[in-house]
C-alpha cells in the first residue's frame, strides 16, 4: 500500500513538471526571432514501478506522478547538413553574381560610350581624313579619336585589374574569417564535450555550433560530421579543418596568373593542399582564376589585333611630308591592352596617302578605315560576358528558391510557433491548477481523517 | 499525429521574400521606363546586345558613307558646271576660228581682234581649269598646290585619283583626269588655242584650219568627260538615296532591339504595382492575428 502522503508527492511532481514546461515555453517565446535558435521541448515521463526493486520486495504503489526526463532540441541533423550544402552553393553563386554584375556595369555596352562606339568613331575619322587629306582638323580628329579608342580599351583593362585586386583583398578577409570561425568552433566543440559529460544543458552551445558551421559552409562550402561527444568536425573538400577541439588554419595564395591554391596548415606547420572550394572563397577563386583572366586575355587579343592590323596598313601609306608611314600604335606584348598607346604624335605623321610623295591622296586613309575586323572579336567578348552574367543570375535565382525551400523545411521543425507555445502554456497552466486542486483535495482528506475521525460520542 | 507545422517566422520570411521578388520586378520595369531602354547591360539579353552592337557599327558606317557621298556630290557638281562653261567657251573659240578661215584675207586689225579674243578665251579656260573645291584644284589630281595649270597652260598638278568610299568596298572617282579632259601635255586645249591665236594673227589659213580640227578633238574630249562625270554623279546620287534608306531601316531595327515598348511596359508596371499592393495587403493581414487575440 502506498503511504498517505504519496498523493501529495505526485501533485508536487506535477507542479514542478508544469513549471518546467512553462519555463521552456516562455524561453521559446522569448527567442522566437533569435537567429539560429532552435525550439526546445520538454520530454515528460510518468514515474512508475522500478523494473526490479529487489529479490523479494514488491512495489505496491499505483504511480509516482511525472518528471521531466529531457529537454529536447528540435533538429533534424540531415536537414541541417542539407541546408549547409545549399547555403554553400547559394553563397558561391551570389558572390559570383555580385562581382560579375559590378564588372559588367563598367563595360558600358551597348551604348554611345563604349569601346564599340569609340571604334566606329575612329573608323569614321579615317574616312573624313580620306575626304580632306590636307586639312589639319581632319588629321587631329583622327589622332584624338585614336586616343579615345586606346583610352576606352585601357579603362576596361584597368577595370579588370582593379576588380582582381579588390577580390584578392576580399579573399584574404574570407580566409581570415574562416580561421577565426574554425578556432571558435573548436572551442565550442570542447565546451559541448565537457558540458554533456557533466550533464549541463548544452543546447545553447549547440545552437552556436550550428551557426558557426553554417557560416563556414557559406564561406567555403565545408562539409560537417557529427561527433559522438556532440561536437562537429568540419572538412574542406575532404581535408580536415576542425577536428573536435583542435582547429587548423586555411591559407590561400594567388599566383600572378590569377590561379588560387588553398591549403590547410596544421598546428605543427605541415600544410595539406585542398582542392577547389565552394562558397564565397570558391567563387572568388573562380573569378580570380577564370573569369577575370579570360576577359583580360580577350581584351589583350583585341588590342594586339587592332594595333597589328592598323600598323600594317599604316606602314603601307605615306604621311603628309611624303615619307613612308611608321607604326600607329605601340604595345607591350606581355600586356597589350594595358599598354596600348598611340605612337604618332604629330598630325603630319598620319599616313593617309597611298602614293609616294607629298600629295593629297587619301586612299590609304580609306584602307585604314576598313583595316581591322576587331569589332567582331569585341562583340564576341561582350556577348560571352553577358551570357555568363545572365546564366549566373538565373542559377542564383534557382538556388535561392531551393535554399528557401530547405530553410522552410528546417524552420518547420526548429522554428518557434507562437500559437503552439500559447497552447502549451495554457495546458501547463491548467495542469498546474489541477495539480494544486489535487493537493488541496488530499489536504482536506487528511483534515477529515485527522480532525474529524474518532469523535464518536464526544 | 502528423501535421505541417507553420511558424510565424516561416510566414514572415515567405511574405518578405514575396515582397522582395515583387519589388525587384517593379524596380526592373521602373529602370526600363526611366531609361527608355530594354537593354541596359549585356546580360539583359546577350544575343540582343550583340545585335545592337552590330547595328550600331553599321549605322556609324552608313552615316559616314553618306558623308563621303555628299562630299563626292560636291566635287562632281563643281566639275560638271566647270566643264559646261568650258564647253561653251571652246565652242565660242571654234566660231572665232571659223570666222578666221572665212576671213582669211581680212584686214590685219580684224584678224588681230580675233586673235585677241581667242587669247582671252584661253586665259579664261585656264582659270576655269584651275577651279577649286574646298581649296583643292579639281583637275589637279592629288597635288598639294593650289592650281592645276600655270598661266602658260602647262600642267602643274600631280596625276592621281580622288576617290570617295560610298559603300563597303565601293569607291567612286570624284575628280577628272586633266589629260583625259583637256588633252595630253604639250598638245592640250590651251596649246591648241595658243597656236590658233598665232595662226589667226599671222593670217596662216592652213594653221587656222589645223586649229579648227584640234578644237573639234578638244570639244569631243570635254563632252565625253562631261558624260563621264554625269554618269558618276548619278551613281553617287543613287548611293546617297540608298544610305538614307539604310539609315532609316537600321535606326528602326536598333530601336526595336534596344528601346522599350512603352505601352507594354506601362501595362506591366501597372500590373506589378497592383501585385505589389496586393502582396503588401496580404502580408499586413497575415501578420496580425494570433492565438493571443482570442485568449483572455
Amino acid at each position: 500500500m502506498s503511504g498517505s502522503f504519496s498523493s501529495l508527492n505526485n501533485a508536487l511532481g506535477a507542479l514542478r513538471y508544469n513549471r518546467v514546461v512553462m519555463d521552456v515555453a516562455s524561453s521559446n517565446i522569448a527567442n522566437a526571432t533569435t537567429t539560429g535558435y532552435t525550439r526546445r521541448r520538454v520530454e515528460g515521463e510518468s514515474v512508475g514501478a522500478p523494473a526490479q526493486p529487489a529479490m523479494w520486495s514488491r512495489y505496491n504503489n499505483t504511480g509516482e506522478g511525472v518528471r521531466a526526463s529531457a529537454l529536447e532540441r528540435m533538429v533534424d541533423p540531415f536537414l541541417d547538413a542539407r541546408s549547409r550544402t545549399e547555403h554553400g552553393s547559394l553563397s558561391y553563386l551570389q558572390t559570383r553574381k555580385a562581382v560579375l554584375e559590378r564588372f559588367e556595369a563598367g563595360v558600358g555596352e551597348p551604348g554611345d560610350n563604349g569601346v564599340s562606339a569609340a571604334l566606329a568613331e575612329f573608323k569614321a575619322g579615317w574616312h573624313d581624313l580620306a575626304n580632306n587629306p590636307g586639312t589639319e582638323a581632319a588629321r587631329s580628329q583622327v589622332l584624338g579619336r585614336a586616343a579615345t579608342l586606346v583610352e576606352a580599351i585601357r579603362i576596361q583593362s584597368r577595370n579588370v585589374e582593379d576588380e582582381a585586386a579588390a577580390q584578392r583583398t576580399h579573399l584574404e578577409t574570407v580566409v581570415s574569417e574562416v580561421d577565426t570561425l574554425a578556432a571558435d568552433l573548436a572551442e565550442t566543440n570542447r565546451s559541448i564535450a565537457v558540458g554533456s559529460f557533466n550533464g549541463t544543458d548544452v543546447n545553447a552551445l549547440m545552437d552556436q555550433r550550428d551557426q558557426l558551421a553554417m557560416r563556414l559552409a557559406q564561406l567555403t562550402g565545408a562539409t560537417t560530421q557529427q561527433r559522438a561527444d556532440g561536437g562537429l568536425d568540419v572538412a574542406l573538400n575532404g581535408v580536415s579543418l576542425v577536428d573536435g577541439a583542435s582547429a587548423n588554419r586555411l591559407t590561400a595564395s594567388v599566383a600572378a596568373s590569377g590561379e588560387v591554391s588553398f591549403a590547410v596548415v596544421e598546428p605543427d606547420g605541415s600544410a595539406v593542399a585542398v582542392g577547389p572550394l565552394r562558397g564565397e572563397a570558391g567563387a572568388l577563386a573562380d573569378v580570380l582564376a577564370v573569369t577575370l583572366p579570360g576577359y583580360s586575355a580577350g581584351l589583350d587579343e583585341i588590342a594586339r589585333q587592332l594595333a597589328d592590323d592598323l600598323n600594317a596598313q599604316h606602314q603601307q601609306g605615306y604621311d603628309q611630308l611624303g615619307q613612308p608611314g611608321g607604326p600607329l600604335f605601340s604595345y607591350d606584348p606581355g600586356r597589350p591592352a594595358a599598354s596600348l598607346a598611340v605612337v604618332v604624335t604629330d598630325v603630319s605623321g598620319l599616313a593617309a596617302g597611298g602614293v609616294p610623295g607629298a600629295t593629297l591622296d587619301g586612299s590609304n586613309a580609306t584602307a585604314l578605315a576598313g583595316a581591322t575586323g576587331v569589332g567582331d572579336a569585341y562583340q564576341r567578348l561582350v556577348n560571352g560576358l553577358g551570357s555568363e552574367v545572365a546564366s549566373v543570375r538565373r542559377l542564383t535565382a534557382n538556388q535561392a528558391a531551393l535554399t528557401a525551400q530547405v530553410d522552410g523545411s528546417r524552420e518547420q521543425i526548429s522554428g518557434v510557433s507562437l500559437d503552439e507555445e500559447m497552447v502549451s502554456l495554457l495546458s501547463a497552466q491548467r495542469a498546474y491548477e489541477a495539480a494544486s486542486r489535487v493537493m488541496s483535495t488530499v489536504d482536506s482528506m487528511l483534515d477529515t481523517l485527522i480532525n474529524r475521525t474518532g469523535l464518536v460520542g464526544r | 499525429m502528423t501535421f505541417t507545422r507553420v511558424t510565424q517566422n516561416m510566414m514572415s520570411q515567405r511574405s518578405l521574400q514575396g515582397l522582395h521578388v515583387s519589388l525587384d520586378r517593379l524596380a526592373k520595369l521602373q529602370e526600363q521606363l526611366s531609361t527608355g531602354r530594354v537593354l541596359n547591360r549585356p546580360s539583359d539579353s546577350p544575343t540582343d546586345t550583340t545585335a545592337a552592337m552590330r547595328v550600331r557599327a553599321s549605322l556609324a558606317e552608313t552615316k559616314q558613307f553618306a558623308r563621303n557621298a555628299a562630299d563626292g556630290q560636291g566635287w562632281l557638281t563643281q566639275i560638271d558646271s566647270t566643264l559646261q562653261s568650258m564647253v561653251s567657251q571652246t565652242r565660242r573659240a571654234r566660231d572665232l576660228a571659223l570666222q578666221g578661215v572665212n576671213a582669211g584675207s581680212a584686214s590685219t586689225t580684224s584678224r588681230e581682234a580675233l586673235a585677241l579674243e581667242v587669247e582671252q578665251l584661253r586665259d579664261s579656260l585656264i582659270s576655269l581649269a584651275n577651279t577649286r573645291y574646298l581649296d583643292r584644284p579639281v583637275f589637279g589630281g592629288v597635288t598639294t598646290g593650289t592650281s592645276a595649270y600655270d598661266s602658260d597652260g602647262q600642267y602643274v598638278g600631280v596625276p592621281g585619283q580622288v576617290d570617295r568610299a560610298i559603300a563597303e568596298g565601293v569607291k567612286v572617282r570624284v575628280d577628272v583626269d586633266a589629260a583625259t579632259a583637256f588633252g595630253p601635255q604639250g598638245a592640250n586645249l590651251f596649246d591648241d588655242l595658243e597656236s590658233l591665236s598665232g595662226a589667226l594673227r599671222s593670217g596662216d589659213t592652213a594653221g587656222v584650219r589645223a586649229g579648227l580640227d584640234a578644237l573639234a578633238t578638244g570639244m569631243d574630249r570635254l563632252t565625253s568627260a562631261l558624260a563621264d562625270v554625269g554618269s558618276r554623279a548619278n551613281r553617287i546620287d543613287r548611293a546617297v538615296q540608298r544610305t538614307v534608306d539604310d539609315e532609316l531601316a537600321l535606326r528602326t531595327s536598333l530601336s526595336e532591339i534596344e528601346n522599350v515598348d512603352l505601352p507594354k511596359a506601362l501595362v506591366d508596371l501597372h500590373l506589378q504595382e497592383m501585385a505589389y499592393q496586393a502582396a503588401l495587403g496580404a502580408t499586413a493581414r497575415v501578420m496580425q492575428p494570433s492565438l493571443m487575440d482570442f485568449l483572455r
